[in-house]
């Protein structure tokens, strides 16, 4: 395995799917969630790379303080709540110490300080006297007290002597295979020293993905990779797209992820078959786009797609409608994404004083390919559309919206092209040929190494991760062989310098 | 869509402060004691930005000068009701590179600072933020507010990294600021024991940052920093509710926004959006809840199919051959926002004036051309007296292309800040652009 030195390790704000997994795991279902959160950001392609080094602003800060009190007041005001998340059933001082310690450690994801116990016990009592008609007034402050803290909001693994161990070690492992926090089997390990051992860390790895919340972790890591975030702001001229509504965009997310973790969950797949898969899930709405019969009345059902060029991801509404433009198609957006998204190659931005304009559809000029060729023939251009547009020309028969068609305006539409020197013919083809592309699994395990340790990689870090997806290629490409190496590799608990560090 | 939840609704602790009689601590407003003084109304500072720029060879006045020596071009006419209360700046320009499309110039003209491209992120405060920083405290509740009028988190920056994200739902922004806690003048503050128990938290959690503060590296020392500003706000702000608020003759609790204004059709409701805010804005400088805001009409790089156009903005300004009339189009409806937003502070009476009169409010975008990303012609438009600090109903046209950072520093200069400077590289300038003083 080659070494590596990592960047600085940086307080990780819980990203809001974080955040409100956190929540649902602490205090179980039927509660109200808050809905108002600070925003994620994305830099470098991933919002994990974004809450490693934003802010918090001061309209989210009171956002988390409005949450937690709404959290705390319904819990309090409910006795089947109370008995869910409370230890004890009876609201005097010693059930509020005892409860703030046991959910002080889920919350926080170590244990409480004297110190910090004794500081929430202040608050509880202070509670009490202020509000003596209330006989849960002391829970419920220390239940907000806890969820507004710093410890609770962000992730805080700075490293012990170089390496990331125990209780910092386990929120680790927790949010990169849960998305979500540890359980208390995980915390009793980790306080007992028990994954710094080798084979102790490799079974409860294997114990988790083996658990129902490496779905969600699963989800959490694709939903970013593949910006599947940005379906939430979906929008299409439906006087164009006469099959767009408001909720498409949800629905084409909830394609998405089914269909990865089918392919890693029920099948054990190779991860390359996603690009290429026929089997999809599919709503109504989605079965009219695909034009094939709807499986089920209500919510998703499995399909087989018929053969033709639509298959794997890139024959999916959630890539070709969220790279187009709300009118048309974009060969540059979706070829801009096979490149840095699947394939982690370097796009420079477009010079900013350039017209860059295409022109508009005429009698010698009708397809997409044709109006493009402009840019491809301008040197100022071509050097990065060169990059793009063939990849994005093989996708045009499908709209904007994701619907096949064979013709633009009355001109028959060419999809073939060639990437990296491997001709294709069509989507599908396009499909195979990115299949085999020496640069799809490495990248894949660059960008989950990225999600998990919050960072964009050091040039080792990023060796290591090759390294990493050459072992899943004796594997099969299998997407949860992967997740379980990143999980135990030296790349995820060695810690960079915080206090004086350099890289 | 569902509503974001203010506060809970008045709980049993929940009385107003006239139940309490003389317990209540009396506020004294720097402001109030200005006023008796016959000091006039506080300053204003506000934002008021549009993506994707303009047509520039349709957007310049013809004439200069003051009143009658100048007059609106096509695209600016939608301001003709307030044409008394604005200045147009035409020609100047953003001088940093020209680097990354679009976020050059957002981040130039809003903080004359370059944009740093692999962080996402500006990398210095924005010009409200700036404003903020040496007035925003004075306001009875939020050192400075930022909204949209459509999906976008804006660009107000109060540093790298660090974005104050636009609220766009108009329904949720009332909630905040005319929800539960409001106190109408004259009924005193809020009575609820929960306020100081809430304060008391935050105190608890002040600690804890002030400790983790010193585990960690200097990137996080600073994030620390700003979620420890955050926090102490949030605190004063609990501690001004308790407090009788200012009585303000023109502040009164305004109804509420009955819809979160969704887009229909595909398109957003950019019209009621935007008026819906404006008059929560209005309302909260009215009653002194904040000095400064921040309100993005839309985005750079927006693709927003606004009423009435074939294609989302960007893609328009790009791909519309020749002289692009729907980009023309699509420009003069920003306008028409613009004149909406900035007479709904105008209909806000104060003392003998209007709201507007103590504003100054800078209208701007981040590039001219959109077609070219062009950061020469940049479209200024400032509208509002600043208590008599600036002069209005005038076209002052640079003919020598200066920096545009003299304008936002004449704007600094305007709210009573004594800044020598303002920008860095560039952008950096130390003489403003007095023609627009008063």
């Amino acid at each position: 395995m080659p070494s590596i030195s990592p960047a600085e390790a940086t307080l990780r704000r819980l990203t809001e799917a974080e955040y409100l997994n956190t929540l649902g795991d602490l205090l179980g279902d039927g509660l109200l969630l808050p809905t108002a959160l600070e925003p994620d950001v994305e830099i470098e392609g991933l919002l994990h790379v974004g809450a490693g080094q934003t802010a918090l602003s001061p309209r989210g800060i009171e956002q988390y303080e409005d949450a937690a009190f709404l959290l705390a007041e319904q819990v309090v005001a409910d006795p089947a709540l109370r008995a869910r998340v409370f230890p004890c059933d009876a609201p005097d001082p010693g059930c509020t110490e005892a409860f703030a310690r046991t959910f002080g450690r889920l919350a926080w994801r170590r244990s409480l300080t004297p110190g910090e116990l004794e500081q929430l016990e202040a608050i509880a009592s202070e509670a009490r006297a202020v509000l003596p008609g209330e006989p849960w007034a002391g829970h419920e402050l220390v239940l907000a007290a806890l969820l507004q803290s710093p410890h609770f909001l962000y992730r805080i693994e700075l490293g012990a002597g170089g390496r990331f161990v125990g209780t910092e070690l386990a929120s680790r492992l927790s949010y990169l295979l849960w998305a979500g926090p540890p359980d208390e089997a995980l915390l009793d390990a980790a306080e007992a020293g028990a994954l710094e051992e080798a084979a102790a860390l490799r079974e409860q790895v294997q114990r988790m993905i083996a658990d129902q919340r490496a779905r969600r972790g699963l989800r959490a890591f694709f939903s970013e990779l593949l910006g599947l975030h940005e379906l939430d702001t979906l929008t299409k001229d439906p006087a164009i797209f006469v099959h767009y509504s408001d909720t498409l965009g949800a629905s084409a997310r909830e394609e998405t992820l089914r269909t990865v973790e089918h392919l890693a969950f029920e099948q054990a797949g190779d991860y390359r078959d996603l690009l290429v898969t026929h089997t999809t899930f599919v709503d109504r709405q989605l079965a009219a786009i695909y034009e094939v019969p709807a499986p089920t009345l209500e919510g998703f059902g499995e399909v087989l797609l018929p053969p033709g060029p639509r298959a794997g991801l890139l024959g999916q509404v959630s890539f070709l409608a969220r790279l187009a433009h709300p009118v048309s198609t974009s060969v540059t957006r979706r070829g801009e994404f096979v490149r840095q998204t699947l394939l982690c190659h370097e796009i420079p931005p477009p010079p900013a004083d350039v017209d860059t304009s295409i022109p508009e559809a005429s009698s010698d000029a009708q397809t997409m390919r044709d109006r493009v060729a402009i840019h491809l023939e301008d040197p100022a251009c071509a050097g990065c559309h060169q990059i793009t547009d063939p990849i994005g020309l093989g996708l045009e028969q499908f709209d904007g919206i994701g619907r096949f068609r064979t013709e633009e305006g009355t001109a028959p539409i060419d999809p073939g092209g060639d990437l990296d020197g491997v001709p294709f013919s069509d989507a599908l083809g396009l499909g195979f040929v990115l299949r085999g592309h020496p640069d799809l699994p490495a990248c894949l395990a660059q960008t989950w190494l990225a999600w998990a340790v919050g960072h964009p990689l050091t040039p080792s870090e990023g060796q290591l991760a090759g390294w990493h997806a050459d072992g899943m290629a004796l594997q099969g490409h299998q997407l949860l062989w992967l997740l379980e190496d990143l999980a135990t590799s030296d790349a995820f608990r060695i810690a960079g310098s915080t206090l004086g560090g350099g890289r | 869509m569902s509503h974001p939840r203010g506060r809970r609704p008045s709980r049993r602790q929940l009385l107003r402060g006239a139940l309490a009689g003389g317990a209540l601590v009396t506020l004294g407003l720097p402001w109030l004691e200005a006023l008796a003084a016959g000091g006039g109304f506080p300053k204003r500072f506000g934002l008021f930005f549009w993506g994707n720029g303009n047509r520039p060879e349709r957007w310049t006045p013809s004439g200069e000068g003051e009143g009658a020596a100048w007059a609106l071009s096509d695209q600016l006419a939608p301001l003709a009701p307030v044409k008394s209360e604005i200045t147009v700046v035409s020609g100047t320009s953003v001088k940093l590179p020209n680097l990354s499309p679009h976020y050059s110039g957002a981040c130039g003209i809003l903080s004359g600072a370059p944009y740093d491209e692999g962080n996402s992120s500006f990398t210095q405060p924005t010009l409200d933020q700036v404003i903020a920083g040496e007035i925003g405290g004075r306001a009875r509740l939020y050192s400075s507010l930022q909204t949209a009028a459509t999906d976008t988190l804006g660009d107000s920056w109060s540093g790298p990294g660090a974005r104050n994200p636009a609220e766009s739902d108009p329904y949720a922004l009332y909630q905040r600021l005319f929800g539960d806690t409001f106190v109408e003048p004259g009924s005193g503050g809020l009575v609820d024991p929960r306020l100081g128990l809430r304060r008391s938290v935050l105190d608890a959690v002040s600690g804890q940052l002030t400790a983790l503060r010193l585990r960690v590296g200097a990137a996080d020392q600073i994030r620390l920093d700003q979620h420890l500003t955050g926090v102490r706000e949030l605190e004063q702000r609990l501690a001004r509710l308790q407090e009788d608020p200012p009585e303000l003759d023109a502040c009164v609790r305004p109804t509420s926004p009955d819809t979160s204004y969704p887009n229909l059709g595909g398109r957003p409701q950019i019209a009621e959006r935007n008026q819906a805010m404006a008059q929560l804005l209005a309302m909260a400088m009215a009653c002194d809840q904040t000095r400064v805001f921040a309100h993005f009409l839309s985005a750079p790089i927006n693709d927003v199919l606004f009423e009435g156009a074939s294609a989302g903005h960007h893609d328009l300004t790009h791909n519309e051959p020749g002289e692009q009339p729907e980009v023309h189009a699509i420009t003069v409806q920003c306008v028409e926002h613009l004149s909406t937003f900035l007479q709904e502070l105008r209909s806000v009476p104060e003392g003998d004036g209007t709201l507007l009169d103590s504003c100054a409010v800078l209208a701007t975008s981040e590039v001219s051309l959109g077609q070219t990303h062009s950061l020469d012609e940049m479209p200024i438009v400032i509208a509002g007296r600043a208590g008599g600090a600036l002069r209005t109903d005038l076209h002052v046209r640079s003919v020598s292309a200066e920096n545009a950072s003299k304008v936002l520093l004449s704007l600094i200069r305007a709210m009573d800040i004594p800044s020598a400077s303002f920008g860095i590289d560039e952008a950096r300038v130390t003489e403003s652009f007095t023609e627009i003083e008063a």
